[in-house]
């Protein structure tokens, strides 16, 4: 368990989440998600959106009801910096020459 | 009356291609004028003598004076412009032999055939050359080439490039052999854009440069800005001289970039790699900010820099009070079993040692000096994983002596020096201390390996080349005994077909 598949995240959740406001929040999402909701289809994480699947909710509702899982899942989300909505930027790198070997005549 | 004059020329012309290739300073360019003169007055010479001939009548003459004189001038740029575009292995193979590339022409004419069958790959060209090299017994840098090229020609530049590198390794050094594996080299850096590769090619003079080569060296330390870099009037002249300028034109557009930036300091080595995106200075605690320099390692390329800040964040998050404190207390909010804590604390360290151990293998990445329960569990996992690697692939090579499983002698070349670029990536991340550790069985397999290799196999270049990098490594370790081996056994008369003592 870590940043991206943390159960509070996968559930949109806040780790100071009650029991019953986790369960009300999966039934919900589950719903949205049989339902093909647009917005239940990622969540968004300190690493860029991740796609959220019905068996991620249902892992994360069985991680957070474990005292101890849910334990190790607030460790990580209590000190995660702020979640981010889009993608991260690519990692800057070389321009690379596509096709230049093969017009000094050199193949493949 | 006419052949001692063109004998002249033509001895004077293979002076100049020769001490051009022992510079890479404006003599490069002084010695490719003179070069070019030189052929084209012995085009000039042997034409007029043919017309001569044909003239009086003696056109059956004309047609062998021709062959001799006119033909190995124009042989080269033939080869590179007609036959290997075309993919006529055979035609560039006697084009090779003809253009007089120094001792042993089948060497350098298999090159130009393995070139051209790179441009028309067919298996019949692949099978003619393949056995044209088998013939050629030891194994030589030509025979190296070869096989590169025709990796090359079936797409697979992976094999190829670690292939045309470790033809530095081999004593026996066909100067026209290792100016096409320098040119392919090169253009392959560039296509990449990894001119810092390019440049240190440049700098340590790896290859004879063709002027191609020396002019994508000048693109590369122009781009990087390092030392040596040729002005921009030096960098045009270096255009001139080289083919395919139309392609080429525009790298000589490329803007001049500053000399690159000082090595960093220690105070900027702890932190993550600067100039990266990475997250504000975190405030809150160690965790928060062992959490935070995770995400950006995570993030972005790793490199040692973020690992380093990255395990050393953990070790200071994980030993902190404040840490074992808010657990502590949560657990008991929670009901967390008896025990929690600890066992949480050791599950968060074994998944981010992992985590991490994944990225560093990924990225050949040493374990960064940081005490604490994250920095050594990645020392140890690294260094373990690294040496028994290390080991099994040293043993399986080295096993193949006492099955009798003998290889061909490109095969056994391969698997050396994927081992040896094994060996590298695990010291070069390992440092002095696994160096040190793996060494030892790398010195009895290879040594054993080299022994057979030059008694059994008669494949004394391949033997030699061996125990020179065994000798290099006992020196950087220290090793007496191997360093003592090593000179003996480096000390040997080599044979090879150029016939100059090894």
């Amino acid at each position: 368990m870590s940043i991206v598949d943390n159960p509070f995240f996968v559930l949109g959740l806040s780790p100071d989440a009650s029991r019953i406001e986790i369960e009300r929040e999966a039934q919900k999402l589950l719903g949205m998600l049989e339902l093909a909701f647009e917005g239940a289809q990622s969540y968004d994480t300190p690493l860029g959106p991740q796609p959220r699947t019905a068996e991620a909710v249902r892992a994360a509702v069985a991680a957070l009801r474990d005292p101890y899982r849910r334990l190790i899942a607030e460790l990580w989300v209590r000190n995660a910096p702020p979640i981010r909505r889009t993608a991260p930027p690519a990692a800057h790198r070389a321009p690379v020459l596509t096709g230049l070997r093969r017009a000094l005549g050199w193949r493949p | 009356m006419y052949a001692l004059p063109y004998v002249i020329l033509m001895r004077v012309h293979q002076a100049a291609i020769t001490a051009r290739r022992r510079s890479r300073s404006w003599h490069y360019l002084a010695w490719s004028a003179v070069a070019g003169v030189l052929a084209s007055l012995m085009i000039a010479l042997g034409a007029s003598i043919v017309l001569l001939l044909w003239g009086v009548g003696l056109w059956w003459f004309s047609i062998p004076m021709a062959g001799f004189m006119i033909l190995p001038v124009i042989a080269s740029p033939l080869a590179r412009h007609l036959f290997v575009p075309l993919g006529w292995h055979r035609v560039g193979y006697y084009a090779g032999l003809l253009s007089r590339p120094g001792d042993d022409a089948p060497a350098y004419g298999l090159c130009v055939a393995a070139w051209a069958f790179a441009h028309r790959p067919s298996p019949a060209a692949e099978a003619w050359i393949a056995r044209r090299r088998d013939a050629r017994k030891p194994l030589g840098d030509g025979e190296v080439v070869v096989t590169a090229l025709v990796a090359a020609g079936r797409g697979d530049a992976d094999t190829a490039r670690p292939l045309l590198r470790s033809v530095a390794m081999l004593i026996e050094d066909h100067p026209a052999v290792r100016e096409l594996a320098g040119e392919w080299l090169a253009t392959d850096a560039a296509e990449r854009g990894a001119w810092s590769e390019l440049a240190s090619d440049a700098l340590a003079a790896r290859w004879p440069a063709t002027p191609l080569t020396y002019f994508l060296e000048g693109v590369a330390c122009c781009r990087i800005g390092s030392a040596g870099a040729p002005s921009p009037s030096e960098l045009r002249a270096r255009w001139l001289l080289a083919p395919y300028r139309g392609t080429t034109r525009g790298l000589l557009e490329v803007p001049v970039v500053a000399a690159p930036p000082p090595a960093p300091t220690e105070a900027v080595a702890l932190a993550p790699d600067a100039g990266s995106l990475e997250p504000a200075p975190v405030d809150g605690g160690p965790l928060p900010r062992a959490v935070a320099a995770h995400l950006a390692f995570r993030s972005h390329d790793p490199s040692a820099n973020r690992l380093a800040a990255t395990v050393r964040a953990w070790d200071a998050a994980l030993a902190d009070g404040a840490t074992h404190g808010w657990l502590a207390r949560r657990a008991l909010e929670l009901d967390a079993p008896l025990g929690a804590v600890d066992r949480a604390l050791r599950e968060v360290t074994a998944a981010i040692t992992d985590e991490l151990a994944h990225a560093a293998e990924r990225a050949r990445l040493g374990a960064p000096a940081s005490q604490g329960p994250v920095g050594d569990g990645l020392a140890r996992r690294l260094r373990h994983g690294r040496l028994d690697a290390l080991e099994t692939g040293f043993t399986r090579w080295s096993q193949r002596r006492h099955d009798g499983e003998a290889h061909a002698a490109i095969d056994e070349w391969r698997e050396f020096i994927a081992l040896q670029a094994a060996y590298d990536v695990a010291v070069e991340a390992g440092g002095t201390e696994l160096r040190r550790l793996a060494f030892p069985h790398a010195f009895s397999t290879g040594s054993n390996m080299a022994a057979w290799l030059w008694n059994a196999r008669n494949e004394y270049a391949l033997s030699h080349a061996i125990s020179k990098w065994l000798l290099a490594e006992a020196l950087a370790v220290g090793d007496t005994e191997a360093i003592e081996l090593g000179h003996r056994n480096c000390g040997l008369h080599v044979p090879h077909r150029l016939g100059k003592p090894g």
